[in-house]
């Protein structure tokens, strides 16, 4: 099938072959650890200690990287840079010309910026080394319904249409004498002849895929059979309800503690 | 319970991945033109108005979800919640006939705009520590200045930009949905709110 514009990447490695199940378990509960772990360094351990080495398993380490920092960077910044350099009343540890770095702050941005970490880099080991369509027949197969398959799926197939029509309408009304550049007022009149467009003739096709839909028994009710087999085993599922497990007893560790 | 399984009829189902990818499309297009503004849930709530609130805060839950998790755009998952109840108040708005009138539709926008900003801010200071990333955080650079704290200065944020961007969103889906042909809408479970 076509791939969207998922992020995967396709890799022959053990995190590759791992049923999907498997890997979003661990996503989930690292996302929970996020919140219940305490301490502004506990994020950070997590991810050199599992995150890395397990993109590394998946052979994913450069592309991973580059997607973590892609994503946290921009984030990072404005923590240490807004919360650092303006927490009110806290007590200045580095001078930066008239404004001063604080304390509070940067306690507050290392934090921050860890649980944000840990976070997307769970979620971007998950979707880099799982096929998008796989997942949703994992979830299929455990009572997941089948319309909100059908949604996400779907959804992913055709985004890069979308964005290409986009970019057609955009040349188009350009090479029709749109200004794009300048002033605010002059890019804000630009949106009315892009996105009216887009949407109505987006729209109009619905229609067509739906009669299709329906032509293929898409409403009848009851199982449907998958073409894909997904290989699992004893020892994952003993070990995605490990997983799982982890994350209530995180909680109560990070209430506790 | 019938009519929530008459609103998610084969058309509506049809409609949402559509929906979903318009919000996606215009996103990101805003974005490359650097126009100060998200425009990110035209669809939402499109489907809102014409499916009905169930449908349109499905869609909204959704668009997020996908478009936070596929790694587009992380920054949209935690808001999810945010983007469901646009979904939700497009419905009633659709519903309520708002979007007959022009004024009442920059209303609807506006107290979406609201409502948006009041949820986001939570969510933004306890997942993001209170910046988005983004040039808006200028604003929140401002807000700080001036001695709020994190949740207020992320409300302030919001509250500067959200109505704006909802009410020109608002004001771009009842030019649509003019623009559609009767025929097209009447086949939709809301249509009765639009036409």
């Amino acid at each position: 099938m076509s791939q969207g514009f998922s992020l995967y990447l396709a890799r022959d490695s053990g995190l590759h072959r791992l049923h999907p199940l498997t890997k979003l378990s661990l996503a989930a509960t690292l996302l929970v650890a996020a919140f219940a772990l305490p301490g502004p360094w506990s994020s950070y351990a997590v991810f050199l200690l599992v995150l890395l080495p397990l993109a590394a398993w998946g052979k994913i380490l450069p592309g991973f990287l580059r997607s973590v920092a892609r994503s946290v960077l921009p984030f990072a910044i404005s923590l240490f840079l807004i919360q650092g350099l303006l927490w009110p009343g806290g007590s200045p540890v580095a001078w930066l010309g008239p404004l001063s770095l604080k304390a509070e702050g940067l306690a507050f941005a290392l934090a921050s910026t860890g649980r944000i970490l840990m976070i997307v880099s769970s979620f971007l080991l998950l979707a880099l080394s799982t096929r998008p369509d796989l997942l949703m027949i994992a979830l299929a197969q455990r009572g997941f319904p089948s319309t909100l398959s059908y949604i996400v799926v779907t959804t992913i197939q055709i985004v890069p249409y979308f964005q290409g029509k986009a970019r057609a309408i955009l040349d188009a009304q350009r090479s029709r004498g749109l200004e794009t550049e300048g002033g605010v007022r002059r890019r804000l009149r630009a949106l009315l002849p892009l996105v009216v467009p887009l949407v109505l003739s987006s729209i109009l096709d619905i229609e067509e895929r739906a009669i299709a839909l329906e032509a293929r028994a898409f409403g009848r009710r009851g199982t449907k059979t998958s073409l894909q087999v997904l290989p699992d085993s004893r020892a994952q599922s003993v070990l995605r309800w490990a997983i799982l497990a982890l994350a209530p007893l995180l909680l109560v560790a990070g209430l506790v503690l | 319970m019938a009519r929530m399984r008459q609103d998610f009829g084969t058309l509506t189902l049809v409609m949402i991945p559509v929906a979903i990818a318009i919000n996606i499309a215009v996103g990101q297009l805003i974005y490359s033109l650097k126009i100060p503004l998200y425009l990110d849930s035209i669809g939402t709530v499109l489907v809102g108005v014409l499916a009905g609130p169930w449908a349109g805060a499905l869609t909204g839950l959704l668009a997020n979800l996908i478009w936070g998790l596929s790694g587009l755009n992380v920054a949209y998952a935690p808001f999810a919640a945010v983007a469901a109840v646009i979904g939700l108040m497009a419905g009633l708005f659709g519903e309520g006939g708002w979007l007959r009138r022009w004024w009442k539709v920059i209303l609807a926008g506006l107290l979406t705009g609201l409502v948006a900003a009041a949820i986001s801010a939570p969510i933004s200071a306890y997942v993001f520590g209170g910046v988005t990333g983004s040039g808006q955080d200028v604003l929140v650079a401002m807000f700080r200045g001036m001695g709020l704290g994190i949740l207020p200065a992320s409300f302030g944020q919001g509250v500067t930009s959200d109505p704006l961007d909802k009410m020109v969103t608002y004001l771009l889906v009842w030019l649509i949905v003019r623009g559609l042909p009767s025929r097209f809408k009447a086949r939709f479970p809301r249509a009765g709110g639009v036409v």
